[in-house]
């Protein structure tokens, strides 16, 4: 690749003047791309090096979230942007267990806003592309899973339930420790104390913010991988989840076993890819929380790395 | 005379047991008219001579008492004038005996605390035909009170029945009211699901209208500047002191720069962007169109309609879902004549049915056939899906109000019930029949004519 390369970014819209207008709105930034067809999407990406995909959701030959997840066997380094009309909560927790999107986009989008986003994800997949090839972690049953390496992971259940907690600990096998916080308070505390890789958190909190604190976990520490399981049912946190907290998988209670089992081994999995190739830490870079500075706050995050800090004197 | 009375067959009394809890207002005790009784020993002749007083005038018969104040008969005007005075000797034959020997020993007695339909029951079934009594009251103990005139009591039955027809009237009106919220209610349920739809589906035209007005923004911008810099060359040039070389070459320069940005192409460019953008706008128009037209609150205007109007503004409405399952829509449409119906409530009908065609198909290759046909004076429509189809035994309960099959929250159980409704006032008809895993079809049946009455009525 030479110096300065011009990244390649296709847009996937079945509607021809999304199409048009996108196209314009990238002219001669990028090497823009475009196709009403998914199949053609994914064809495309086979044939030749695509940094960026973004496709809608709602088409009527394959679904984007279906497209994402072809894109992501075929080429992983690809990162892949859902922007769509339709935020039905089936398409967005699809999309974060199957697209493992960079960003969920609604239209109508900002153009501002849109240009800023793919172009952060053109330069992050122009670094990846530029290294050797790292195989996804299978998202399919019966991969290799809980004969994990000895990673010495450590798991963290934030859950007022302790029953997620007895479930997971079920789960996964006796080498991992698994840690239970029933708030944010002793969440943190174990945060501070521990090296955590999976942080397993039911949203709904009798009057902590979780989502404020996965998103801001997630900013402060992107090795930590998040799964959330909840009976929460609301597209605009899930959203926000996405873009500001990376969330790695979604599971709705009640919760399926071997979802939840096969979940926490991929993540488990792609914890270990991103010790090993750090530059994978990038794709999941977190967009500025607003509830930064509002409900969670400082106070919490002084007393995290406080905590911390001691920790490690300590060590 | 106790004694003979004992001899006498038991009259028909209600009893105040008898009859059923009351209101005060409720029962005869504003009917009765105190009347001074007659003893059973008195002369036939004296009680003829009473009759004729003017404070019995008002009564068909009068009421005969014992000393311990109990009834013990009756004696009518009618009888005693058939019996005795009209008779050849009936007076000499009957009258010096006491009245005793002549009254009728079951007169009507009723107790004061009796209901006026109770008491009305009760004359109509113990009443001599013809009519020529009236009724002695009782108190609880079957003391004398009085006497009742059989006419009054009619009179408060009459009245009574007035009232009931009016209290009827009124809760039919109230029901009507309620049944048209209902169906209101129902219909803005359905809507609410629409309009998450149908935001979803303006999302789209809209995404790109604003990116294209924010980029025409920008291009607009770009050619501002090169107009100005257009000018200052050509001010430079017609100036009568041409500025010095290197000013003009850096003004040359800029305008060079600036053509860069915004060139013939761009311009043409701009000009697609704009057309997409009038396209998309309209668009969205059309979709916040038909939201309008199917939300109206007149909906029991009568009009002459394109039924195929209808289906398609319908299937907009509900593109959403169907665009959701991806359902192919195959419009058989015939030639048929404009029906006279309430657009607002038909739209209702469609719409129904088309969300339920579509939320019953389960599969990736789903269809929605929708044909219409003239047959004599009806126009027809059938809705047939490909869906998983109605069980037998649910099949003749899916117009029953509250009747559903869906998880509690996802449907009112009202639609089709509401479908029935407006069919019904149109004096059409709807019909269903279904294959379980092969799919449903539906049939609505609206006349073209004569509906019109019968919508309208129904609403007011």
């Amino acid at each position: 690749m030479s110096a300065n390369p011009l990244a390649t970014v296709l847009f996937v819209d079945d509607e021809e003047r999304i199409l048009r207008s996108l196209k314009m709105l990238f002219r001669g930034r990028y090497n823009v791309l475009t196709t009403s067809s998914g199949s053609e999407a994914v064809a495309i990406v086979q044939r030749q090096p695509v940094h960026v995909i973004v496709s809608d959701q709602r088409m009527p030959e394959m679904l984007g979230v279906e497209v994402l997840r072809r894109v992501r066997d075929a080429s992983p380094q690809t990162m892949r942007l859902l922007l769509t009309g339709y935020s039905d909560l089936q398409a967005i927790v699809a999309s974060v267990n199957e697209g493992e999107i960079f960003r969920f986009i609604e239209k109508p989008w900002d153009p501002g806003y849109l240009h800023d986003v793919v172009e952060q994800a053109a330069q992050i997949a122009l670094q990846e592309f530029a290294l050797p090839r790292v195989p996804p972690p299978a998202l399919v049953a019966g991969s290799p899973v809980l004969s994990l390496p000895r990673t010495g992971a450590k798991l963290l259940v934030l859950d007022e339930d302790s029953a997620t907690w007895r479930l997971v600990r079920e789960l996964v096998p006796e080498t991992l420790e698994v840690l239970h916080a029933g708030n944010v308070e002793q969440a943190l505390q174990i945060l501070g104390e521990h090296e955590i890789t999976l942080v397993i958190a039911e949203l709904r909190h009798q009057k902590d913010d979780i989502p404020g604190t996965l998103k801001i976990l997630k900013s402060f520490n992107p090795h930590v991988l998040t799964i959330v399981v909840t009976l929460l049912r609301d597209s605009r946190s899930l959203i926000e989840l996405i873009n500001q907290g990376q969330i790695y998988r979604f599971l709705p209670k009640p919760i399926s076993r071997e979802l939840l089992r096969r979940s926490i081994a991929a993540a488990l999995e792609h914890y270990l890819q991103l010790r090993n190739t750090p530059i994978l830490l990038k794709r999941h870079v977190v967009e500025a929380s607003k509830a930064d500075s509002g409900s969670l706050s400082s106070r919490l995050l002084d007393y995290w790395r406080r905590v911390r800090d001691n920790a490690r004197t300590r060590a | 005379m106790s004694s003979v009375v004992s001899l006498f067959p038991i009259p028909p009394v209600i009893a105040a047991a008898a009859a059923a809890p009351t209101h005060a207002t409720d029962d005869i005790r504003h009917l009765i008219k105190p009347t001074a009784a007659l003893q059973p020993e008195l002369s036939v002749n004296a009680v003829g001579e009473a009759l004729s007083r003017p404070e019995y005038s008002g009564l068909l018969s009068l009421p005969i008492v014992d000393g311990d104040g109990m009834p013990v008969g009756s004696i009518s005007r009618f009888e005693l004038m058939v019996r005795v005075f009209m008779r050849p000797y009936g007076r000499e034959l009957h009258g010096r005996r006491p009245i005793a020997t002549l009254m009728n020993t079951q007169p009507l007695i009723i107790a004061a605390d009796t209901t006026v339909d109770a008491a009305s029951r009760f004359i109509a079934e113990n009443i001599r035909q013809p009519i020529s009594d009236d009724f002695i009251v009782v108190d609880g103990d079957g003391k004398y009170l009085g006497m009742g005139v059989v006419l009054d009591v009619l009179g408060a039955m009459a009245g009574r029945l007035t009232q009931q027809a009016s209290d009827l009237e009124l809760a039919n009106r109230n029901l009507r009211s309620s049944q048209s919220q209902l169906i209101q209610s129902e219909k803005m349920a359905s809507l609410g699901q629409m309009v998450a739809g149908l935001a979803h589906e303006i999302n789209t035209p809209l995404g790109y209208v604003k990116n294209n007005v924010e980029m025409t923004r920008g291009i607009v911008a770009d050619a501002q500047l090169l107009l100005g810099s257009y000018q200052q060359v050509v001010d430079a040039m017609l100036a009568p002191t041409p500025p010095p070389a290197p000013i003009f070459e850096a003004l040359v320069q800029q305008l060079e720069q600036q053509r860069a940005s915004c060139d013939a192409d761009t311009l043409q460019d701009l000009r697609s962007l704009l057309d997409d953008t009038v396209f998309g706008v309209a668009q969205i128009g059309d979709l916040v169109g038909n939201l309008k037209d199917f939300s109206r609150l007149d909906k029991a205007r009568v009009e002459q309609v394109d039924l195929h109007k209808l289906i398609e503004s319908a299937l907009k409405i509900g593109g959403n879902l169907l665009r959701k399952k991806n359902v192919e829509i195959e419009r058989r449409f015939g030639e048929i004549p404009e029906v006279e119906c309430s657009p607002a409530q038909i739209n209702q009908v469609l719409l129904n049915l088309i969300t339920n065609a579509a939320q019953a198909i389960e599969h990736d290759h789903g269809k929605i056939v929708l044909r219409t046909q003239q047959v004599g004076k009806h126009v027809f429509l059938l809705v047939e899906d490909n869906g998983r189809g109605i069980p037998t035994e649910v099949l003749p309960r899916i117009f029953d109000p509250f009747f559903t099959t869906k998880p509690i929250g996802q449907g009112t159980g009202l639609g089709l019930s509401i479908c029935y409704q407006i069919m019904q006032d149109h004096r059409g008809h709807i019909r269903a029949t279904s294959v379980p895993g092969q799919g449903t079809r539906f049939l609505i049946a609206l006349p073209q004519r004569a509906a019109a009455e019968q919508a309208q009525a129904s609403e007011s």
